[in-house]
């Protein structure tokens, strides 16, 4: 168990996945980086240490949205790999936060959605090593475009200096302009209807495997999903509440996303 | 009165307590994080006006529908335009990318020259009149000026082989895609007309022979879209999509069942599936069937055992389902998208025609007279010729015209093709990209980049209807760019080619006008459908195929190239956020893997990591070795899209490009060039 007591809240934005559906396309996470201007890994970036680190040697780039492949370790012709997208898993009882020293990072009302606040952020990285999920990532460096790149960032999230710690937060500026939108439309802000707001990976996602929405609302899709007998939560065992689920019909890929060993009996 | 010890000590830390109940060492601290964070070289973010302009993207081969976001006139993103049937609100991962790319390090800057082993700025004016002075010499003479397309659904090819055909010229070719491979089975051995289609909205069971419909064929976000919209996360699915193809990859990932088949042995697989059909009473009408039938029955259970690597069971289960499904559809194609011969592509027409699923789509009317028909040009082998150029077997063009194609990095066989391509006289290449065909050229003209351009697709493969949309120029060119028909018809102008057009803009409306469609719906992000279907005439060549079907072999180590749509495409090279998403089994560091299964690597006396040389057709290239299970015996996959010579430097250097060992050969009977599953030999270094 988390150790610390689960916030619930009247709003609770989440995601269901369709594993079975991810074909692993990538189109979230390159959505994700430009939704919320994470800047590409520059090979020369960390040349006064000697070293390059680019893109392709992810030690220290910044995917907030991670598609993970995974299989069913059995050899050919059993064989089965399926694709598992990762955003932070925005958990009830996150073990990032009571670790956090400064109070950077708090779930709050706003959805349930974990929140960072950079310039509060010291970098100290106590949350990176308390999330389960590794969805939390520590930006090395100064974030730097490509020669004319930068003209073209998007105007919603604003640019992190080296030295915090970044992570996914449901394109959060999206919720405050959906808020915005039904204010001005005369709706009601704390209940956005279906779709009205909708991140950046489930937006792009071409099979429509991610699906995102209110998981307290009955009319909206996730309600539903999140309930299904297919759904499932990743590490669900550690009782952090996640408020990602995925969903799958796949026996192996529920036991491998709470990590079940091979003859484990499945609580 | 003095000061001791003690009360020095409590002095100090009762003074240190304090200030903690002050809010000032609480609001240094919050201030120090602010500040240490707030530096000028930290970019800052535009505001203004949020707008989003409809337009369809061509930087993937099949190309998505978006719409281009913009703060204040600036292009920053792209999101789905689900307002058009093509891809129904979905973008693909090169797509996704595609505002900052407007602005990528290989952007080419403006017309160049050659100048020595560099390059020189110059003119529009100059480069025309350049040109205009080679070219005046060359007309009416065949041969002497040739030109490759990579877009292999745009109006602009009507500008451009018009404009070939008014300087007496038929050398004018597309890429080679499975599309190619197609209507050189469908338009040319077999004497159709129209386009092979396939109607995946229709159908309650796809299987795919080959074509990754989820990453490398035809219009693939539609392809994900058809998918979708039948697999309900609630309710039952109403679609069974069967993957048959030698690695368990994107398509197999999400298909309820794959079947493993050598890729050399695909045609051998496809035939055996007529046969099992063909005996339980299936028939086609297609001229030459019985004949062709008779062929088939040689492909029984066992045949294909040994040919393709597929149990008999297997063939028969997959067989069966064909037989029982209400709207069965059979895509033919390839791993990497190109290399297929007339044997494959002749075999899923005739499975669709038993199946009734057959489906041909009518092509467009011209908009330019006098440019020769596109499924005559689909049909033409640009491998063969350039093999013959590069053999001295037939001249080389006194000037080659590249548009939208890296002809040098993506054809296989690369090294010769690049060789190929430098014998001719000038090679002008027309490119948004420094590409590595850029690099060798003797002129660059860039072309906008598809949100700078007015451009269209007209029945992008794979589509099951036909299918017309329009691209509007919805951000202004960041770079001193033109658009290359606008500057042929310039060109044509010059030398006295009459095209019947001043300008590409009143070329589209004419094409658009011959349609029947609304050009105000197409500009605001509309794709127009129809619903004609073109004739199913046409007949199977029993001859030809049989001796292309025994060429089969079925023996020895294969390769599979596998394309990636996030990695990148033969004219595309990685965009620089496209490269978190290639795996560490793919790329790491400047290795590039390939994968095998760990049968495979044991026969090969190599394990995880290893680094081992491919060898195949002359060329080799080094990589490492990453055991994947998906991958069945005999078989190594290897990813396109990397090993760039040219571009920039997130992607240079990293990898080898896979292309450069896919061994050409001439398929038996028809003499096309084919590729997909060669032989290759893999030692440890």
């Amino acid at each position: 168990m988390s150790g610390h007591a689960t916030k619930e809240f009247k709003v609770r934005w989440g995601m269901v996945i369709d594993v079975d559906k991810c074909t692993g396309c990538g189109a979230c996470m390159v959505a994700c980086q430009v939704e919320n201007n994470i800047a590409p890994a520059t090979p020369e970036m960390d040349a006064w240490a000697g070293v390059t680190h680019d893109a392709s040697n992810k030690l220290r780039t910044l995917t907030w949205m991670l598609v993970y492949e995974i299989n069913n370790k059995k050899a050919f012709p059993e064989y089965e790999a399926a694709y598992m997208p990762r955003p932070c898993m925005q958990c009830a009882s996150p073990a990032c936060v009571p670790v956090c020293p400064v109070v950077a990072t708090d779930k709050n009302e706003e959805g349930g959605i974990v929140s960072q606040v950079y310039p509060r952020c010291i970098g100290c990285r106590y949350c990176m090593a308390a999330c389960p999920y590794h969805a939390r990532y520590f930006n090395w460096f100064d974030p730097t475009w490509p020669t004319g790149m930068d003209k073209g960032l998007s105007p919603s999230t604003s640019v992190r200096p080296r030295g915090v710690v970044e992570k996914c937060n449901f394109c959060h500026t999206r919720f405050q302009q959906a808020k915005d939108k039904a204010r001005q439309d005369g709706g009601d802000p704390n209940n956005l209807p279906d779709g009205a707001y909708v991140t950046a990976c489930a937006e792009v996602c071409p099979t429509g495997a991610i699906v995102f929405g209110d998981l307290n609302n009955p009319e909206h899709k996730v309600h539903a999903l999140a309930h299904s007998k297919y759904a499932f939560r990743l590490l669900e065992k550690l009782g952090l509440g996640p408020q990602v689920y995925y969903y799958s019909k796949r026996e192996w890929v529920h036991r491998l996303g709470d990590n079940y060993l091979p003859n484990e009996k499945k609580a | 009165m003095g000061l001791d010890r003690r009360a020095f000590i409590k002095f100090v830390v009762g003074g240190a307590a304090g200030t903690l109940f002050t809010p000032i060492p609480w609001k240094l601290a919050d201030d120090a994080s602010i500040w240490s964070q707030n530096w000028s070289w930290i970019p800052r973010l535009k505001y203004g006006a949020l707008t989003a302009d409809a337009t369809y993207s061509k930087l993937c081969p099949a190309g998505c529908a978006v719409k281009v976001k913009k703060v204040a006139g600036i292009a920053y993103g792209v999101e789905g335009n689900s307002a058009n049937e093509l891809s129904k609100g979905g973008v693909c991962p090169l797509c996704a990318t595609g505002s900052q790319m407007l602005r990528s390090p290989s952007r080419v800057a403006g017309p160049m020259k050659k100048d020595g082993d560099k390059f020189k700025p110059i003119s529009w004016d100059e480069a025309e009149a350049l040109l205009a002075e080679k070219l005046k010499g060359l007309k009416g003479q065949d041969g002497k000026v040739a030109a490759i397309s990579g877009d292999l659904s745009g109006t602009a090819n009507e500008v451009l082989s018009g404009f070939l055909a008014g300087l007496g010229s038929k050398s004018y070719f597309y890429m080679p895609a499975d599309q190619t491979a197609m209507a050189k089975t469908w338009n040319g051995v077999m004497g159709g007309s129209g386009q092979i289609g396939y109607d995946l909205e229709e159908a309650d069971l796809i299987l795919c022979i080959g074509a990754d419909i989820m990453d490398a064929f035809g219009p693939v976000v539609r392809n994900q879209k058809a998918f979708a919209a039948k697999r309900p996360m609630e309710g039952d699915k109403a679609l069974t999509l069967v993957y048959a193809g030698p690695v368990r990859n994107r398509t197999a990932a999400v298909a309820d069942k794959w079947v493993a088949v050598r890729p050399d042995g695909a045609a051998a697989f496809a035939m055996g599936l007529v046969n099992l059909l063909a005996k339980s009473g299936k028939s086609a009408s297609l001229g030459g069937f019985s004949e062709f039938a008779d062929l088939a029955a040689k492909f029984g259970p066992e045949a294909v055992e040994k040919l393709a690597g597929v149990n008999a069971e297997a063939l028969k289960d997959v067989a069966k389902a064909l037989f029982t499904a209400k709207n069965p559809v059979v895509v033919v194609g390839t791993e990497p998208g190109q290399g297929a011969g007339v044997a494959l592509n002749a075999a899923g027409v005739a499975l669709n025609a038993m199946l009734g699923s057959l489906t041909v789509l009518p092509e467009f009317p011209k908009a330019v007279a006098s440019a020769p028909d596109r499924a005559g040009l689909l049909a033409k082998d640009l491998v063969g010729w350039l093999n013959a150029v590069d053999a001295g077997k037939a001249p080389a063009p006194e000037v080659l015209f590249v548009y939208e194609a890296n002809p040098a990095y993506a054809l296989p066989q690369a090294a010769n093709m690049a060789k190929a391509l430098r014998k001719a006289g000038t090679l002008v290449a027309f490119s948004t990209f420094m590409d590595e065909t850029a690099a060798l050229a003797d002129l660059v003209l860039p072309a906008p980049h598809p949100f700078e351009r007015l451009d269209d697709a007209q029945n992008p493969y794979g589509l099951g209807k036909a299918t017309y949309a329009l691209a509007t120029a919805v951000v202004a060119p960041e770079k001193d760019c033109k658009g290359t028909p606008d500057f042929i018809l310039g060109l044509s102008g010059k030398l006295g080619v009459d095209l019947g057009f001043g300008a590409f803009e009143d070329v589209l409306k004419a094409k658009v006008s011959a349609i029947g469609a609304d050009w105000d719906a197409l500009a605001g992000g509309a794709a127009y459908v129809s619903d004609k279907k073109g004739s199913a005439q046409a007949s199977l060549d029993a001859g030809a195929l049989s001796k292309a079907l025994a060429g089969i072999k079925g023996e020895g180590l294969v390769l599979v190239a596998q394309a990636h749509l996030n990695i990148g495409t033969g004219k595309l090279a990685t965009p620089p956020h496209n490269l978190p998403t290639i795996r560490d089994t793919e790329l790491y560091g400047k290795d590039v893997f390939v994968q095998m299964c760990s049968a495979t690597a044991k026969s090969l006396g190599v394990s995880e990591g290893s680094k081992v040389k491919l060898a195949a057709g002359g060329a080799d290239i080094s990589a490492r070795v990453s055991l994947y299970e998906g991958v069945m015996p005999g078989v190594v996959a290897a990813p396109l899209g990397l090993g760039r010579t040219a571009w920039d430097p997130y992607t240079k250097g990293k990898g080898d490009n896979v292309s450069k060992i896919l061994a050409v050969s001439a398929e038996p009977g028809t003499g096309f060039s084919v590729w997909a599953g060669s032989a290759v030999s893999v030692a440890k270094m």
